[in-house]
C-alpha cells in the first residue's frame, strides 16, 4: 500500500479522530499564517509592538 | 465586560499585589543555587563513582530526580510564577484577581518542594521521567497548578486594556496544556500511600511518558519562557518588540505543533514507525517558529546593539535566545532517525538538554530575575560588576558543560557503532565507559562555574534587597507625635 498508504476499511475510531485533528491543525495552521501575513492585518498587530513599553505609564509598583 | 484601551488606563494609579513576586523571585535564585549544585554533584559521582559514599540516598539514581525536579519545577516554577504574576498584572493594569490564592501557590509549591526533597533520595519515584513523584504529591502540583491558572486566568479577565499581550497567550497555554499532560501522565493505581503503578503499560505507557516528557519541554520550558522573553528583552532594551505579526504566528504555531513532537524519543523502539517520522517530520517544520521566534527577540535590539556593552542585564536575554536559535535546531535534527541512530542513548542528548536548559531558560530566567529585583525594590542592582561577572561564568560555564557533552556522546554513538572485519563489536561497553571519564570531568568543570555564577547572583541579589531595604528605612519620614 505504500507508506503514505490508508487502509480506510480497517481504521477504528481513534484512527479517524487523529485524521480529524490532523487535518483541522493544518488547516488552522495555514489560517493562522494567513491572517498574521495579510498585509491588511499589519496595522491591526504593529500597533501592539510596544505594549510591554507602555505599562511603565500607568503602572505604580508597590510603594513607589 | 467592558474593556477600555491601556491609552485610556494610563493615569490610573493601581496599586499590584507585587509582594508574593517578591518571594518567587528570591526562592527562584534559591533553586538556582540548590538545583544546579545538585547537578555538579551527580555529575561528580558519574566521573568519580567513589562520591557515592555506598550511601543509597544520595547515589545517582535517587539524586538525578532530585536535580531535575529542583531545577525544572522549584526554580523554573517559582520563576514561571514570578514573572507570571508580575507579567499579568502589568500588562493588564489589574491587580491579581485573588492575592491569597497566589499566596496559596506560594506556600503550595514550596511543600511540594520540600515533599519531593524527602521522598526522592528515600527512593520513592514513579519511574516516569520529569514526572518521579508519587500520587499523592502529584494531587497536591494539579491542586496548586490549576490555582495558579485560575488566578492568572481570571486576571486577565478582569483586565483594564483592551488587548491581551501576547505572552499572556504563551502563559495561558502553558497552563492549559500542563494541566492536562500533568493528570494524564499520573494517572495511576496507589497500591499504598508511597507506591503506585502508571494505568498505562507497555509502549502505550511509553508513548504517554514521552507525549508527557516532550511536552514539559515545550510548554513548560519553552512556551512559559518565551512569554518571559516577549516581555522582558523588549523592557529591558526598551524598544518596542521587532514584529508582533511574528510573535502573533509564533505562538500559534508552537501552540499547535509542539504536541505531536513527543514520538521523536521512541525512535527505534516498538513504537510503529510512521509515529517517529511524524514526530521527526513536525520537529523539523517547528524550526520556522522557533527561529521566527529568536530573530523576533534579537531583532528587537535593531539600531540599538550598543546597549550589550553597558547592560549586562539585556546580555543574559540576548545570548539566552542565541541558545534558544541553537537548541531549536539541534533538537529537530536529533530527531531524524538518520541523525538519532547515531545520538540516542548517548551523552549528545544531555548536551542538548542543557544547552536549552542552562543557556536558555536559566540565562533568560536570570535576565527577568535581575530585571525584576530593580523594579520591585525600586533600586539598582547592588553591584553591576557582579551581574557581569555572573554573565561571563553562565556562558562559559554552559559552553563547557554543552562542548563536553557533545564531544562525549558523538564518541560514545561512534564507538558503540562501530564494528571489525569480522561483525563483531570494535569496543565493549565498559572500553566507551571508561572513555568517556575525560569529558565527564570536564563536564563537572563547566558546572562548577555555573553554579559559581548562581552563589554570585544570590549574593547580589540579597545586598540588593538589604540596600533598597535600608534606604526605605533611611528615607523614611519619622511620623510626629
Amino acid at each position: 500500500m505504500g507508506y503514505l498508504g490508508m487502509d480506510v476499511e480497517s481504521m477504528t475510531a481513534n484512527d479517524w479522530l487523529g485524521v480529524f485533528f490532523a487535518v483541522f491543525v493544518f488547516t488552522a495552521m495555514i489560517y493562522v499564517y494567513f491572517m498574521a501575513l495579510r498585509p491588511a492585518n499589519k496595522y491591526k498587530f504593529e500597533s501592539r509592538r510596544s505594549m510591554a513599553l507602555d505599562d511603565e505609564e500607568h503602572i505604580h509598583v508597590g510603594e513607589k | 465586560m467592558g474593556v477600555v484601551t491601556v491609552e485610556a488606563v494610563q493615569s490610573i494609579p493601581v496599586k499590584y499585589d507585587m509582594e508574593v513576586v517578591k518571594w518567587f523571585s528570591v526562592m527562584a535564585v534559591i533553586y538556582l543555587v540548590v538545583g544546579t549544585l545538585l547537578g555538579v554533584y551527580i555529575a561528580s559521582e558519574l566521573a568519580w563513582p567513589f562520591l557515592n559514599f555506598d550511601i543509597p540516598y544520595i547515589t545517582f539514581g535517587r539524586l538525578r530526580p532530585l536535580h531535575t525536579n529542583s531545577v525544572i519545577f522549584a526554580f523554573g516554577g517559582s520563576t514561571l510564577m514570578a514573572t507570571g504574576y508580575y507579567i499579568v498584572q502589568r500588562t493588564g493594569a489589574a491587580k491579581l484577581w485573588s492575592n491569597s490564592l497566589a499566596w496559596f501557590t506560594f506556600w503550595g509549591w514550596n511543600l511540594i518542594i520540600v515533599l519531593a526533597v524527602i521522598t526522592l533520595p528515600l527512593g520513592m519515584t514513579q519511574g516516569k521521567e520529569y514526572a518521579e513523584l508519587e500520587w499523592p504529591i502529584d494531587i497536591l502540583i494539579a491542586v496548586v497548578w490549576l490555582a495558579f491558572g485560575l488566578n492568572y486566568i481570571m486576571t486577565v479577565a478582569i483586565r483594564k486594556s483592551s488587548h491581551i499581550y501576547v505572552s499572556n497567550w504563551f502563559f495561558m497555554s502553558m497552563i492549559i496544556m500542563i494541566t492536562y499532560l500533568h493528570v494524564v501522565n499520573s494517572l495511576a493505581i496507589p497500591v499504598s500511600l508511597t507506591k503506585s503503578y502508571s494505568i498505562f503499560s507497555g509502549v502505550q505507557d511509553a508513548m504517554i511518558q514521552w507525549w508527557w516528557g516532550h511536552n514539559a519541554v515545550g510548554f513548560y520550558l519553552t512556551a512559559g519562557f518565551l512569554g518571559i522573553m516577549y516581555y522582558f528583552v523588549p523592557k529591558q532594551a526598551n524598544r518596542p518588540i521587532y514584529s508582533y505579526r511574528l510573535s502573533v504566528l509564533h505562538f500559534w504555531t508552537l501552540t499547535f505543533g509542539y504536541v505531536w513532537l513527543g514520538a521523536h524519543h521512541l525512535q527505534y523502539t516498538a513504537l510503529p514507525d510512521w509515529a517517529g517520522s511524524l514526530g521527526a517530520a513536525i520537529s523539523l517544520a517547528m524550526i520556522i517558529p522557533s527561529w521566527g521566534g529568536a530573530m523576533n527577540g534579537m531583532m528587537t535590539l535593531s539600531g540599538a546593539w550598543d546597549k550589550l556593552r553597558t547592560d549586562y542585564i539585556l546580555r543574559f536575554l540576548v545570548v539566552s535566545l542565541a541558545f534558544y536559535a541553537m537548541s531549536t535546531f539541534e533538537g529537530p535534527v536529533m530527531s531524524i532517525k538518520t541523525v538519532n541512530a547515531l545520538s540516542h542513548y548517548t551523552d549528545w542528548t544531555i548536551g542538548h538538554v542543557h544547552s536549552g536548559a542552562l543557556g536558555w531558560v536559566a540565562m533568560v530566567s536570570v535576565g527577568a530575575i535581575y530585571h525584576m529585583v530593580k523594579k520591585l525594590w525600586h533600586t539598582e542592582m547592588y553591584s553591576d560588576s557582579l551581574v557581569n561577572l555572573h554573565f561571563w561564568m553562565a556562558t562559559i560555564g554552559a559552553v563547557i558543560y554543552v562542548v563536553a557533552m557533545w564531544v562525549s556522546g558523538i564518541m560514545q554513538g561512534l564507538m558503540w557503532r562501530d564494528y571489525d572485519e569480522y561483525g563483531a563489536l570494535s569496543y565493549t561497553f565498559v572500553e566507551s565507559v571508561s572513555a568517556m571519564h575525560p569529558y565527564y570531568a570536564m563536564r563537572v568543570v563547566g558546572g562548577v562555574i555555573f553554579n559559581l555564577g548562581t552563589w554570585v547572583m544570590l549574593f547580589n541579589v540579597v545586598m540588593t534587597v538589604r540596600q533598597a531595604n535600608v534606604a526605605r528605612s533611611t528615607n523614611a519620614v519619622p511620623a510626629k507625635a
